[in-house]
């Protein structure tokens, strides 16, 4: 069931546009990121959302009420601040409850709220402190607390790990999506982080210079990208020019090398110039186990980046890049070795020029 | 060892000179009104004035209500600026040091034209002295506000407030306020200073306090005087420490937060 619609959406800043034509439909209880590279208009949606902003057009609806011209402070919608925004005057259960008090609601019973916060954050001990007795990470929690004790319809997450160090931000986004799941709470959040998304969204909506690139689940978004944007910001990619050389059987040109793809390729002429993408994971030495296509190659360079080693290789003109799982017993080439890789051709990818 | 600067030391020590010889010989000149003897007569003298008391007392008195409503006008207003309009701020900043530009005579002068006849006449009614003292004490009301809005995230504090159902009046009283207590009680000092020791609003519109009793005291006596320039330095110099004391204060919290 929709639970918030955001229907034909645009904002307008002076001539600059940050938001055209957004729709967008959001079920209950299911966490929707939005992905994108800065100015792309991520945020300025979500505050929309929140209320912050007024849209220029369109509409947001959340649980049947129009709620695109009502006041923030009406709406029902937690936020989470990438800056936590704690109040520095409140102690941790005094942020907690701030919401509680707003709404008059009984001192027992905020009380027992905040309690129950910071039991769900793991933080039962520091209710006293101040958030500047607290590290990055727990005042993050603290403010996600804040944001659920009024149990608000919608939680809003604007890039909330971004000022974290790479270890907490892993443990807390599990953290927030198991607190999501957990109370069944709608949630948008917002990031410019690619694992982030795809590792804690149930759909990812990929943004580029306010409008929606792609709407998908983290496995449509990274294995079939729709448009180029999607495919290079979304994982690591190798994407090159190339050439239609016969529609009906998939084939097409790099440099004269010829690859299969398995993509529809009936509505493009011969000799229409495409880009070729190929996930590095996605090709492997032939060697191995010959795929639809096996091309030869020199080894220009190999990379140890831990768990996979990044070998790039030279087809023709064109640089690759491949990855490949690291083992003890991995028997890597040498620069300058020659030899042949192959992909299948689902993986190789034709997108608009 | 770390080496001594002789010369910083001198330069310390001249500024020293040039800055306490004046008050000692202020001081100095206060303690001879017993002819050959050092005492604080001129102190008693002026203590046991019931007109001293009196005009202090309406000096106090309008220091107190400038600072209610300064602080009424001056914190929301900057907030305001801070929150929604940052590109006014140069503007707000520019008219709050008019007092820097425009002699308090003149400004004075100003007021009693504009308020003296009607349709708005205010003359007799201590609001305009009010006004001319809060007008006096913009310049650090304002920076003193300003700087400390600069220093917490304005925008976010007010979006995660509104975001938690708060209204305009919660957000002020309790997110905006206590967290430029510091800021507000450094603007509050300052104008308590300045309006202790004004007195050309008070002398002009006609009012009592201390600034034009001082200058009274001075036209009759020698010694008196004297006494008072140094209660009246006493008392800025007092409300100058209390600010560095709260602020000192304010500086270890910001440290001990670093994590």
């Amino acid at each position: 069931m929709t639970f918030l619609e955001i229907n034909n959406v645009s904002k307008k800043f002076g001539a600059t546009e940050a938001v055209s034509d957004f729709n967008l439909k959001i079920e209950k209880g299911e966490l929707v990121s939005f992905l994108g590279p800065s100015g792309c208009g991520k945020t300025t949606t979500l505050r929309m959302v929140a209320g912050f902003e007024m849209p220029t057009g369109g509409r947001i609806v959340m649980d049947g009420r129009d709620i695109t011209e009502m006041p923030p402070n009406q709406r029902d919608v937690g936020m989470v601040f990438q800056s936590y925004a704690l109040f520095p005057n409140m102690t941790v259960a005094g942020n907690i409850g701030f919401g509680l008090k707003v709404m008059k609601k009984s001192p027992d019973e905020t009380q027992k709220r905040v309690e129950e916060m910071l039991g769900l954050i793991n933080m039962p001990e520091y209710a006293q402190r101040y958030p500047y007795q607290l590290s990055g990470g727990q005042q993050q929690r603290v403010a996600l607390a804040r944001a659920l004790a009024l149990r608000p319809d919608v939680l809003l997450l604007d890039e909330p790990l971004s000022a974290l160090d790479a270890k907490i931000r892993v443990s807390l986004r599990a953290e927030i999506r198991a607190i999501q799941r957990k109370l069944g709470i709608t949630a948008i959040y917002v990031t410019h982080d690619q694992e982030e998304a795809l590792s804690l969204s149930d759909r990812v909506v990929v943004m580029n210079a306010g409008k929606m690139e792609q709407v998908g689940t983290p496995f449509e978004i990274y294995n079939f990208p729709q448009t180029a944007f999607v495919a290079s910001f979304v994982g690591t990619l190798n994407s090159t020019e190339a050439e239609v050389v016969d529609p009906a059987k998939g084939i097409i040109s790099v440099g004269g090398i010829q690859f299969t793809s398995a993509e529809d390729l009936k509505n493009r002429k011969q000799g229409e110039k495409v880009r070729m993408s190929i996930r590095p994971e996605r090709l492997s030495f032939a060697s191995e186990q010959k795929k639809d296509n096996v091309v030869d190659c020199t080894i220009e360079n190999i990379t140890f980046l831990g768990s996979v080693v990044r070998i790039q290789v030279k087809i023709g003109s064109v640089k690759f890049n491949m990855d490949t799982f690291n083992n003890p017993f991995l028997e890597l080439p040498k620069i300058g070795d020659k030899d042949q890789v192959t992909c299948s051709k689902e993986a190789v990818l034709v997108l608009d020029s | 060892m770390k080496k001594i600067n002789i010369w910083a030391w001198i330069v310390l020590l001249i500024g020293m000179v040039y800055f306490f010889l004046p008050l000692i010989s202020t001081l100095e000149f206060s303690m001879k009104m017993i002819k050959d003897r050092y005492t604080f007569e001129a102190f008693r003298v002026a203590f046991t004035d019931r007109a001293f008391f009196e005009h202090f007392g309406y000096s106090v008195l309008w220091a107190l209500l400038t600072i209610f409503f300064s602080t009424l006008l001056v914190v929301p207003t900057a907030y305001w600026v801070h929150w929604k309009l940052p590109k006014a701020r140069p503007y707000v900043e520019f008219v709050t040091l008019m007092p820097f530009v425009v002699p308090a005579v003149v400004l004075t002068f100003g007021l009693i034209r504009l308020y003296g006849r009607p349709p708005i006449l205010l003359i007799g009614s201590p609001i305009l002295l009010i006004a001319g003292y809060i007008v006096l004490s913009l310049p650090y009301m304002f920076r003193a506000v300003d700087t400390g809005l600069r220093s917490i995230d304005v925008r976010t504090l007010t979006e995660a407030a509104l975001s938690l159902g708060a209204g305009w009046g919660t957000i002020l009283t309790k997110v905006i306020f206590p967290n430029l207590r510091v800021a507000i009680l450094s603007g509050v000092f300052l104008t308590f200073a300045i309006v202790m020791g004004e007195f050309t609003f008070a002398s002009l519109l006609a009012w009592p306090a201390f600034g034009p009793y001082m200058e009274e005291i001075g036209s009759m006596r020698a010694y008196t005087p004297q006494a008072l320039s140094l209660v009246s330095f006493l008392l800025t110099w007092a409300s100058i420490g209390l600010l560095q004391w709260i602020g000192r204060g304010r500086v270890q919290e910001q440290v001990a937060g670093a994590h």
